[in-house]
């Protein structure tokens, strides 16, 4: 008692002191009690402060308030740090008697939760997580209900402060990786982190690589299945993305849908997607290949056609393509920018001005519209963003090499994608399990989505020491 | 780490830069042949034409054909290459046409260039001209397509039917330097609007024979080995009132079974036994094919004119010793190597007795009865 009477009034006046000038802080006296409170009007909820705790306080004697402030809602502060933390957190401080306490006052204003618009389904849950961490995290606790699902709650930024969540299943997911997570999460030191993806380039593998190593998501069913499976979640305040450690490059292929459809949609979307994956890829380096040396290769039927539509464009195929793949490209980031109600009108005069007047003015042949507006849509089936931008990005690379070398070139490029896929790791797992490692029987998770009575085992990657996920006997 | 990078870099630029351009070839800018035609001209030179199609939506025609005397084919490319704005390459080369005439001569010489050309496709079809090739290729036919696209179509067809073998480059120069076997190459004719199926033409090594008329095709291709798909029509005598009649089989299922025998001599004897299925879509005569006692004494009958027919055609083969059947290689499987040198099969071939026998199963006798 005594040394908490020593601290308490340079306490007041030194948290007063750290939050001079902060004019949305509110400093309540109340004489009659010998409380004084601290709290950022903003960040409260205004009615929680008034109703639970200072109209009990108003009505209490000395005696009563001894009493209340031993309740567990209080936090007894020592450290005048953790108390300015609190503060900011959005908790009210009291100091009374020469002690300070907090309390979780938060107001839990932010949107509602709202159907997922990044990834969409059409079966299945719509819900999406939202900026509040703790909305996101009920999500969460209410598909696990499990006191295995653990949480550990760290901070980065060295200015911000943001809260970080780490989240995994005691007994499933595997300790390593939790803790090598931890560690990575607590050696950024960097003013602030925003966003998960921007945490996530933070603490990857390979910060120079193209492809993203951590799988992103907003839904909670695809993050809860991530846990299930042994997986370590990392969530962040602020920030509706979770991310989801170790990644494997076919995980991104999949989709929360594969599993609400029957096993023969769900498989059948699945190949579509990695069709997508090499149509979105290749499509335009090999018209430009084709178109620029491999004449041979083009069947007897089309060669005319496409000598033909080729013909009244002034420039080689590659510049063609590239022009033409420019175009697309600005064509997305400007509808990704613009309202939705504009952005319709950008889908119009790109979509009909720009593909009709191209081919009409001669600036580019059909065959080519074909192969860049297909492959531009096969990058879309991709069901993450961010692995979709990555492969968009490669396409262009892979034009300049079929410009330059043909399908020699083509090949080279595709080449160097599998030798840096190879390369890359996730947590020090490899970035293409199952392929290399090859793990055969867990392709029916991958490539196809086999019945679930099939799917008995957890993935190998995440070196999970109970494997076994199902008993079912059929 | 950053020095390394910055001398590499500019490396990279450069071989960037310097290669690949060098053996570009844009589409539009190709004259990609797509029929050509070898006939014979004076003092061994051979005439080389090329049918290229024309892409510019501007052109007046749909193709151009050019043509050059010449006593190698990469030569003639070189002289055709100075009569057109296009570059001249082989690599869409669907056609060629050889004339009986320089067929006659032996063909290896002028095969060399599209086996050896790596960009030529081994599916390329051969076949002959009864008549001027270039001509033929020159020709309009009013009520077909381009004339290379005409003869693609109607050889492709045909072959579908098993009228005729289709011969490709590779069947062709396999059987060519294969031992015991020759080529066998389809036979066209200008018929005027039409161009004609003539029969099938018969070479022995690199030089064209004789051929069989397209009636007996099907015959042939009883013969040279077992199908699916394929017509054939086949002529009867009813042995009641002996009137003629007609039965048309579709739809045919053939498997063909060689059989080779040695008498003491160690001089070779082949026997063809062929199992035919088939359903009948045309019946002339009067016999009830939905009897089992009558549709078997058709099927006997069919049975027996096909063997005759056979029969005729291997006669004939063994006259022009044209070994097109293969027999060669049949009797060649069944002794050493040693044995097979031994024997010079060219010298046996027309000696050798060989025989063919038919047996046909109606599976469908179509709609009515």
């Amino acid at each position: 008692m005594t040394s908490a009477q020593e601290i308490t009034p340079p306490m007041l006046a030194r948290t007063l002191h750290e939050f001079e000038d902060c004019c949305d802080l509110v400093h309540r006296v109340m004489p009659g009690h010998g409380i004084d409170l601290l709290y950022f009007g903003n960040l409260i909820s205004g009615d929680r402060l008034n109703r639970d705790l200072l109209s009990l306080i108003e009505t209490s004697d000395q005696e009563q308030l001894d009493r209340f402030f031993r309740q567990s809602q209080f936090v007894r502060m020592t450290d005048s740090k953790e108390l300015v933390l609190g503060i900011l957190a959005g908790h009210a401080a009291f100091f009374y008697k020469g002690a300070a306490y907090t309390v979780d006052v938060a107001g839990d204003e932010g949107r509602s939760v709202t159907p997922s618009e990044v990834e969409t389904t059409i079966t299945g849950p719509h819900d999406a997580f939202t900026e509040q961490a703790s909305v996101s995290l009920a999500m969460i606790r209410k598909r696990i209900k499990s006191p295995h699902l653990k949480v550990i709650r760290l901070s980065v930024g060295e200015v911000t402060k943001a809260d970080v969540f780490v989240l995994y299943i005691k007994d499933i997911a595997n300790m390593d990786y939790v803790n090598e997570l931890k560690k990575r999460i607590a050696d950024i030191e960097v003013d602030a982190v925003l966003d998960t993806n921007m945490l996530i380039q933070l603490i990857d593998d390979n910060a120079y690589a193209l492809f993203p190593q951590m799988l992103t998501s907003e839904r909670p069913d695809a993050i809860a299945s991530k846990l299930v499976a042994g997986r370590v979640v990392g969530m962040m305040d602020g920030s509706p993305t979770a991310f989801s450690i170790p990644a494997s490059f076919v995980e991104f292929f999949s989709s929360s849908d594969d599993y609400y459809m029957r096993w023969l949609i769900g498989s059948s979307t699945r190949i579509l997607r990695f069709i997508a994956l090499f149509i979105t890829v290749i499509f335009t380096a090999l018209y430009v290949s084709v178109t620029t040396y491999h004449y041979e290769m083009i069947p007897q039927n089309l060669i005319l056609t496409l000598a033909e539509s080729r013909s009244r464009v002034p420039f080689p195929p590659v510049y063609e393509a590239l022009i033409m793949e420019l175009t697309i490209e600005l064509l997305r980031e400007a509808g990704a920018r613009l309202p939705s109600k504009i952005g319709q009108t950008i889908g119009i005069v790109g979509g009909i001005v720009i593909g009709q007047a191209a081919v009409q003015a001669g600036l580019t042949s059909n065959i080519l519209i074909i192969a860049v507006a297909s492959s531009t849509i096969a990058s879309f089936v991709i069901p993450n963003y961010t692995m979709s931008a990555s492969i968009r990005l490669i396409r262009f690379g892979l034009i300049l090499l079929a410009g330059l070398w043909g399908n020699m070139g083509l090949a080279m490029g595709l080449a160097a994608v599998i030798i840096h896929l190879c390369g890359m790791t996730s947590f020090g797992s490899s970035y293409v399990t199952p392929l290399a490692p090859n793990q055969p029987a867990e392709w029916k998770d991958v490539f196809i989505r086999a019945p679930f009575s099939k799917l008995k085992y957890r993935p190998t990657q995440q070196r999970t020491k109970n494997r076994l996920r199902s008993q079912m006997k059929r | 780490m950053m020095k390394a990078s910055a001398k590499l870099l500019p490396a990279l630029v450069l071989a960037v830069v310097m290669t690949g351009c060098g053996d570009q070839r844009v589409l539009e800018k190709l004259g990609f042949s797509q029929t050509s035609s070898y006939d014979i001209a004076d003092h061994d030179l051979t005439e080389f034409a090329v049918s290229i199609p024309r892409a510019e939506p501007q052109a007046q025609t749909k193709r151009e054909v050019l043509s050059a005397v010449a006593p190698s084919g990469k030569e003639a490319r070189i002289k055709l290459a100075r009569q057109t704005n296009l570059l001249l390459v082989s690599g869409q080369l669907r056609n060629t046409l050889f004339s009986v005439a320089i067929a006659r001569n032996g063909m290896e010489k002028l095969l060399d260039t599209l086996v050896r050309d790596p960009s030529v496709s081994p599916r390329l079809k051969i076949s002959i001209v009864n008549g001027n090739a270039k001509k033929l290729l020159e020709k309009e036919y009013k009520q077909h397509p381009v004339t290379g696209k005409y003869i693609d179509g109607l050889l492709e067809k045909e072959a579908i039917g098993r009228t005729i073998p289709l011969t490709t480059l590779y069947s062709f120069t396999r059987d060519l330097y294969d031992d015991g076997i020759d080529p066998v190459a389809p036979v066209l004719k200008d018929e005027g609007d039409h161009i004609k199926i003539d029969g099938i033409g018969l070479f022995r090594d690199d030089r064209y024979m004789t051929k069989i008329p397209p009636s007996e095709g099907l015959v042939f291709a009883f013969l040279r080995g077992s199908f699916k798909q394929g017509e054939v029509s086949v002529h009867l005598t009813e042995e009641k009132n002996s009137a003629k009649s007609a039965i048309m089989f579709s739809s045919i299922l053939s498997r063909r079974s060689v059989k080779v025998r040695r008498d003491a001599s160690g001089t070779p004897s082949i026997h063809y036994h062929i199992k035919m299925k088939g359903a009948v879509l045309e019946y002339t005569g009067n016999a009830s094919l939905a009897e089992d006692s009558e549709r078997e004494q058709i099927e006997r009958q069919v049975a027996k004119e096909l063997t005759r027919r056979g029969e005729a055609i291997i006669k004939h083969m063994q006259q022009n010793r044209v070994d097109s059947l293969g027999m060669g290689i049949a009797v060649r499987n069944r002794m050493s190597y040693a044995a097979w040198k031994k024997l010079n099969w060219p010298e046996v071939y027309p000696e050798v007795k060989a025989t063919c026998s038919f047996n046909v199963l109606i599976n469908n006798i179509g709609k009515v009865e």
